[in-house]
This record gives structure tokens, C-alpha cells and sequence, in this order.
């Protein structure tokens, strides 16, 4: 990374930590939001940015994540082990998902996982015995740590900055390892990989069973955050947003889910001034961006720093057909 | 066996219709690599046209007209030249996007500039009903099965029988010789879109009196063509129509022999089984790649 | 002694077209095998079967004895086939040391023991032999996209060198590439060739290059073999000069 980029990430750093002193209860609910979404965001930029696959399941990953957190945690089960399930159950099911799906071209996974995310917000509707159905699921309690409540809004904001850390960590620690420079041959010239031994059906699928172990664990997080879910809040309109958050972040970089969830938390506060007409407006902006500079902000702002500092040619651009070079 | 009849009735009606939205899905795709996340909202759209023709005093045939005027103009040349084109040189990836952002942007429109209430649009024909074989079947699913197959095959013959349609059948299959034949590539692709609007037009004149007109019906449509055109074959007009009307048996089976509350589930289920099984659809070829 | 590579009676149409019809030869260990052909002869079909980016509608491809037709290009891969490409193919945005780790570190190991051991698969010295036997040491850290088309081609002969491979099949290296890099190109091949006695099949269409390159030479047309022998021999031959100027 470079200096500027250290710098920033530093100051965000910061930022992150001291605002919830200067914040009122709502906005440390906003932030908290964002930590959840961000993990969230991180393991669709996996499976988009790296891998190249559209998901519009990852808001379904975090349901049934949600659910199985939130029906755990009421049974008894320790919070520690309903998340690791959460995550592990949602692997296993991005597992199954993929496997088919990915050993035919064309965007087969985002058919897959549309229709997907239409079951399974059925199955929390309909199961009444299990989910509760229309419902719900109230009272979700926070978890206590190791004699730590986090019930208080900023106790369970530094919970969750810290788990968004360690997980956020732990992605980079992968990205570093031979996985992430399978993952950028992958994207960039799947052809060369898939001659050059790369398993490109094993590296996509793993990406896509991450990707959505990572949402599955958003799930675990959001449940008690929330404390009250039902099955509405997991339609496909999360999926759509989740995916728009990685695109307008800058799909393929690692900080572009922060940048992005960033951007969709505070939209709806946006939203006051254009009077709800903000969901259009941020779909029109999306079109534009896909049409200008697809590369999302963080991907504009590499653009302006490359272009102020003259390093030559631009840079090639994440998001192009796939088998071709530039 | 007298529901069975009725069943199998609406179910080609809705049938040919998903067969209309399928069909044009599956031309956009094979003409220019175009993946129309937006489809389902482009059938949703005209039905508000028409009824906000009809609101300011036009009458329905008239209105009925204008809306597929509109359609052609703003989901067929609009789409190409403000959103496909653009798009296209970065990649698939940015318009597959772009459309699903479309999408998002349509139904808020619809929602924002019309209403968010199911809006009740006319019918065709008004609905008197058949006695045939002990089944009571309705008029209007036959009225509307035959409109739909009139149109697919106006666009059946179009294809086949003009020399526009194999051209623009050339296109699909192989854009470069195309062009060294002497075919103008960008007017037979701009002819898809063309197309396309006109079937989603046609296919929300159908479909709303049923369905009523509502925002949110973007949703379950737009996954309806998906499915028919992939259980039927990608890269096939053909399988497009052939899923189409399986999508629309089986979706009034289920709804009738097994939960309604799963109603949606069965033609997600049978996906799932197509891409394990036969990914490449009912009726299309498998394609390879080459370097 | 099994041949490295055998292809028999390969054939692929497309359509009403057979782009290869009936092709079969043998690769011997240790040769350097030229194919050529006029535009249109059925060559790159031929790579790309055997290769497994297109399946044959008949015929066998072998590799040491084992039936490879049809074989996904990463399982072959893994079999010690590697080749290059007619189309530059590298990997635009990583340097050329990345590129390089790149093409040798899916052998290194498994999947999961690449994801816990080193950042570079334990190939940094591997990369950095590559780099200065390609002599591209003062371009080692540059980001590949900003290289020369001519640089570039290297790097893409190196990359298919990276894993140690039995067998190399390189699609027309000499394409496009300036006269010196040429020399150069074919200079470290032969180097290489000498040094590690690896097996070359190339199909190529500058005759310079094949003759001073290939110990043995196919010559392809319409689809069919119509001529063997020594480059010598081949420049002489009645029918493949026919070939090539009945077109």
C-alpha cells in the first residue's frame, strides 16, 4: 500500500474509533450498520471483485445467518458458536450453490443465486414452525464476552468494529497468501490461469463459498444488533444494494466494501433532501458510473492520484470482458 | 380432469406470455451479448403508460398503441443508445450492472410517478366463460394465448421467412462474417432492441389485466424470463418459447396441486435440476471456446 | 520408447466446416518440432484440441502414454503441458516477478498448503533465475502492462517455462516481434532447449524461424498432413510448395 493510502487508512482508523463519543444513539445505530454491512460487502467484493461472478444472494446469506444466530442464541447455544455455525452454514451452502452453477460460462450464478434468494425468503415466510414466519424473531439479546455486555449501543459498536477488524484482517492475510495472485489471474486473464494450472472452477467456487460464509457472518452480527428480524428485511432489494455498494466503493479493492457500505448507510439520510425520490437517484448514478468510470471511487480516486503524479499510460480497468486483455 | 383442462388452459395463456418476455430476453443475448437484468421491469412499465394514456382521456385501443409507440422509443432505442452502447465497451460485467441498476430505477419511477397500489388495467376482451369438455375455461386465457402465438409467430416468420430476419439470424450467430457479408451488424442489433420493446409491450397488455398493474411486478416476471430462457436453452429462440410455456404449466400446477405457498419455489427448483443436469438448456448446444 | 505427445486421428468440425481431418504424428523426447501450413490449414484447431480448449468430434491426444483428449487445460497443465499464446495472454497488471510466480506457483504443493506457506509459493528464486536467463532483470518490478509488445512475448515464453514442463507448445511465438527480439526469442529458446533437453512443438508461420528453430517439421493443409521431414527437406518438396502457393 502506499503512503497516502496508509495515511488514510489510519485517519479512518481513528475517525472510526472516536465517533461514537460524539455521536447520538441513532448514529452510533448508523455506524454500527456500517461495520455490519461492511463484512458483508467484503465477502460480495470477494466473489465480484476478485472472481468476477455477480451474487444477488449475499442479502439471503445474511438472513439465514440472522436466523440461525437468532435461533441459537434463544435456545441456549453460547453467541461464539452461532456465529461460527452462521459462517459455516452459509460456506457450506455457497458450496452447494456454486458447484453446478459455476461449471457452465455465462452468469449462471447470478441466475442461480437470484432464484436463490427468491426461496429462501419462501422457506422464512412459510416455515412459521421454525422462523416464526411473517412474524419474527423479537428480542434478540446482545451477546456478553468474556463478562463484557455489549447492550449499550457503544459497547456493541466497538463489538462489532473489532469483529469487522479481525475478519477484515484475516481476508487480507488471504489475499496476500498464493490465493490472492490466483485470484487477480483469475480476473485478469482467466485463460493464461486455466493453462498455467490454475483451477479456475476450484478458485471461483472457493471465492463464492467465502464470499457468502462472509455474509453469513454479517447475518450473525446484524441479528443482534437489529434485535428484531423478519423475513422482509432479506429480499432481493438487500442483494441489489449490497452488490451496488461494491460497485460504487471500487469492485476488486480491498477498502471499496468500506467505502461503499459507507455511502449506502448515510444514503437514506440523503434521502430528506430529494424526498424519497433517493433510490432513483442512486440508480441513475450507478448507471452513470458504470457508463464513465466503472472502477467505483476508490477506483477514481487511484485514477486521479495516478493522473496528478504522471506515471504514463492509465491503468487498466477491473471490470472488463472476461479473456481479454486490454 | 376437468381442472386439469383449466389448468393447463392459463397455464399455456401465462406461458405464451413468459414465452414473449423469454424470446426477447434470449435476442438480446445472442445479438449483443446484452444481459437485460431489467426485463422484468420493462413488461411492468408499458401497463402504466397505457393507464396514464387512458387517465388524461385517451381510449384503451389508441392508448394500447401509444404505449407500445413508447415502449419502442424508450425501452428499445433509448435502452440501446443511452445505456447498452455506452456500457458495452467496458465490458459485460458494467452493463449487467447497469441493468440491474436500471431495473431499480424503473420500478421506483413507477412507483414515485404512478402509484404504489396495484392498479386494476383492462382486459382485452371482457371475461365471459367456456364450457368445453365439463371445464370452465375463460375467454380471456384464450384470447390471450392466441395473441401471444400470434406474435411469436409474426416473429417466427419474420426470422425465418425475410431476408431482415435471416440477417439479422446472422448476426446472432456470427457478428464478424456478418459484417464481411455486407450486413449492416449495428442496424440488425439496434432491430433486437426494437423487438424486444415491442414483445414486453405486447406481454404487459397481456399480463396486467391478470396480474394487475403493480411496481413490484418487475420482479417476479423478470426471474420468469430468466428461468424459461435458460431451462429452455440459452442460446435459442426456440428453447426460449419451449421454456416459456413449460415455466407456465408448471408454475399453475404447482400453485393448484402443491402449496400456493411455494408457488414460486417449483420453477426454482427445476432450474437448479436444469443446471445440474443439462446446463446448456432443453434445446441449446453447448458452446466452446476457443483462443 | 512412448512419445511425449501423440495425436491420433484427431479430427474437429465446426458445423459443415472440418477444420482437422485425420490428422495423426508422434513428438519424440527431446525434439523440436515445427507445424506449418497456409492461412486456414487447421493449425491453431489442432493446438487448441490438444490442448483441451476444444474436445475432437474423434481421435486421441496422448501425453506419455495417457489418454489426455478432452482433458481440462488446468489438468493438463498439471501433466506438464504448457504453451504459449498466438494473442498476447499475461497478466496486464501484476509485475513481471508476479507474473512469474504466477505461472509456477499452482504446482507448488496444494491449494490449501499454498494458502498457509509463503506469500511467494517459495518461487522468488525460481522467478529470479527466469528473469535474468530471459534477460529482464531491469524490468523485474514493472507492471507487465506497460512492457513492450516484444518484452511481453518473452515474458509469456518464460511463463510457460516457470513449472519445469515435458512438453511446450508455442502458438506462432515469432508473431509481430522485431527482427533483434526475434534473434533474441529464439536464441533463449534454443538455450533453454539445450539446457533442460525439453520437447517443443511450434507452430509458426515465419519460415526463417521454423527452419533455424525445428529439428523436425509437419506441414498442414486443409485440415491434413501432407508433408514431414527435416526443414531441408521440406523446403524442397514439390507438394508443400504447392500448398502454399496454390493459395
Amino acid at each position: 500500500m502506499s503512503r497516502l493510502g496508509v495515511i488514510a487508512v489510519v485517519g479512518a482508523a481513528i475517525f472510526a474509533i472516536a465517533a461514537p463519543f460524539f455521536l447520538k444513539p441513532f448514529g452510533i445505530y448508523l455506524i454500527s450498520m456500517w461495520t455490519v454491512l461492511t463484512v458483508a460487502a467484503i465477502g460480495l467484493n470477494l466473489t465480484l471483485g476478485y472472481a468476477g461472478q455477480v451474487s444477488m444472494a449475499q442479502g439471503a446469506f445474511i438472513g439465514i445467518g440472522a436466523y440461525t444466530v437468532a435461533l441459537l442464541t434463544q435456545a441456549g447455544w453460547p453467541y461464539p458458536v452461532a456465529f461460527v455455525c452462521a459462517g459455516s452454514l452459509c460456506f457450506v451452502i455457497g458450496w452447494g450453490l456454486g458447484y453446478p452453477a459455476l461449471r457452465v460460462q455465462h452468469h449462471y450464478l447470478a441466475f442461480v443465486t437470484l432464484a436463490f434468494s427468491t426461496l429462501v425468503f419462501l422457506v422464512l415466510r412459510n416455515e412459521e414452525w421454525l422462523t416464526h414466519g411473517v412474524y419474527g424473531i423479537s428480542g434478540i439479546a446482545r451477546p456478553t464476552l468474556f463478562g463484557w455486555s455489549t447492550g449499550k449501543p457503544r459497547d456493541f459498536y466497538f463489538f462489532s468494529l473489532g469483529t469487522l477488524t479481525v475478519l477484515a484482517a484475516a481476508t487480507w492475510w488471504m489475499l496476500r497468501s498464493p490465493w490472492g495472485r490466483a485470484f487477480v489471474a483469475l480476473r485478469e486473464n482467466p485463460l493464461r490461469a486455466q493453462s498455467l494450472g490454475l483451477d479456475t472452477r476450484r478458485y471461483t467456487l472457493m471465492a463464492f463459498a467465502i464470499g457468502s460464509g462472509l455474509g453469513g457472518l454479517s447475518g450473525a452480527l446484524y441479528a443482534p444488533l437489529v434485535q428484531f428480524i423478519e423475513p422482509n428485511s432479506f429480499v432481493l432489494d438487500l442483494s441489489f444494494n449490497l452488490l451496488l455498494m461494491v460497485i460504487v466503493g471500487g469492485s476488486g479493492y480491498f477498502f471499496g466494501p468500506f467505502v461503499g457500505a459507507l455511502i449506502a448507510v448515510l444514503l437514506p439520510e440523503w434521502a430528506r433532501i430529494t424526498e424519497g425520490y433517493y433510490l432513483m437517484v442512486y440508480a441513475a448514478m450507478i448507471m452513470g458510473m458504470m457508463a464513465f468510470c466503472p472502477y467505483g471511487v476508490l477506483g477514481m480516486v487511484e485514477r486521479a492520484i495516478k493522473a496528478v503524479t504522471m506515471r504514463g499510460d492509465p491503468p487498466t480497468p477491473i471490470l472488463h470482458a472476461e479473456g481479454t486483455s486490454p | 380432469m376437468a381442472s386439469f383442462i383449466q389448468l393447463l388452459v392459463s397455464g399455456l395463456a401465462t406461458g405464451a406470455i413468459y414465452a414473449l418476455i423469454a424470446v426477447g430476453f434470449t435476442l438480446l443475448w445472442q445479438t449483443s451479448q446484452t444481459i437485460n437484468f431489467a426485463q422484468g421491469e420493462f413488461v411492468m412499465l408499458p401497463a402504466f403508460f397505457i393507464l396514464e394514456s387512458m387517465y388524461l382521456g385517451v381510449p384503451f385501443w389508441l392508448s394500447a398503441l401509444i404505449g407500445i409507440a413508447l415502449s419502442i422509443v424508450i425501452l428499445g432505442l433509448l435502452f440501446k443508445f443511452l445505456i447498452v452502447d455506452p456500457m458495452l465497451k467496458h465490458g459485460v460485467l458494467p452493463l449487467v450492472i447497469s441493468t440491474i441498476a436500471l431495473s431499480l430505477f424503473l420500478k421506483e419511477s413507477a412507483k414515485n410517478f404512478y402509484s404504489s397500489q396495484a392498479q386494476p388495467f383492462p382486459a382485452l376482451v371482457p371475461s365471459t366463460d367456456l364450457h368445453f369438455l365439463g371445464a370452465v375455461v375463460s375467454t380471456q386465457s384464450l384470447v390471450v394465448l392466441a395473441v401471444a402465438i400470434a406474435t411469436v409467430v409474426a416473429l417466427h416468420l419474420l426470422l425465418h421467412k425475410t431476408r431482415l430476419g435471416r440477417s439479422m439470424q446472422a448476426t446472432a450467430q456470427n457478428p464478424t462474417l456478418a459484417r464481411i457479408l455486407g450486413i449492416p451488424v449495428r442496424r440488425m442489433v439496434l432491430y433486437t432492441f426494437l423487438i424486444n420493446a415491442v414483445l414486453v409491450a405486447v406481454a404487459s397488455i397481456l399480463i396486467s389485466p391478470i396480474y394487475l398493474a403493480k411496481f413490484t411486478n418487475g420482479e417476479t416476471l423478470g426471474l420468469a424470463a430468466f428461468l424459461a430462457a435458460i431451462i429452455g436453452g440459452f442460446n435459442q429462440v426456440r428453447g426460449a418459447i419451449l421454456g416459456g410455456f413449460i415455466l407456465g404449466i408448471l408454475d399453475n400446477l404447482s400453485a393448484a396441486y402443491i402449496s400456493s405457498q411455494y408457488r414460486g419455489a417449483f420453477p426454482l427448483l427445476i432450474l437448479i435440476a436444469v443446471i445440474l443436469l443439462r446446463p446448456q438448456g432443453l434445446l441449446g448446444r453447448i458452446e466452446e471456446r476457443t483462443v | 520408447m512412448t512419445a511425449v505427445l501423440e495425436v491420433s486421428n484427431l479430427r474437429k468440425s465446426f458445423g459443415g466446416i472440418t477444420a482437422v481431418d485425420g490428422v495423426s504424428f508422434k513428438v519424440r523426447d527431446g525434439e523440436i518440432l515445427g507445424i506449418i501450413g497456409p492461412n486456414g490449414s487447421g493449425k491453431s484447431t489442432l493446438f487448441n484440441c490438444v490442448l483441451g480448449q476444444l474436445t475432437p468430434n474423434q481421435g486421441e491426444v496422448r501425453v506419455d502414454g495417457k489418454t489426455t483428449t478432452g482433458m481440462r487445460p488446468c489438468d493438463l497443465n498439471r501433466l506438464g503441458v504448457s504453451r504459449t499464446f498466438q494473442l498476447l495472454q499475461v497478466f496486464p497488471q501484476l509485475s513481471v516477478r508476479d507474473n512469474l510466480i504466477m505461472a509456477g506457483q499452482e504446482h507448488q504443493g496444494s491449494m490449501y498448503s499454498r494458502l498457509i506457506g509463503s506469500p511467494d509459493a517459495g518461487l522468488s528464486d525460481a522467478a529470479e533465475r527466469m528473469i535474468e536467463f530471459f534477460r529482464l532483470s531491469h524490468l523485474a518490478d514493472e507492471q507487465v502492462g506497460l512492457l513492450s509488445y516484444g518484452q511481453q512475448k518473452l515474458l509469456d515464453a518464460a511463463m510457460a517455462f516457470m513449472a519445469g514442463p515435458r512438453l511446450v507448445l508455442l502458438d506462432e511465438p515469432a508473431g509481430g516481434v522485431n527482427l533483434t527480439m526475434l534473434v533474441h526469442l529464439r536464441e533463449r529458446l534454443q538455450a533453454y532447449h539445450a539446457e533442460h533437453n525439453a520437447t517443443f512443438v511450434v507452430i509458426e508461420h515465419q519460415m526463417e524461424f521454423v527452419m533455424a528453430l525445428c529439428t523436425r517439421v509437419l506441414v498442414l493443409a486443409e485440415g491434413r498432413l501432407i508433408a514431414e521431414g527435416t526443414p531441408q527437406d521440406i523446403r524442397r518438396n514439390p507438394v508443400v510448395i504447392e500448398a502454399y502457393l496454390g493459395h
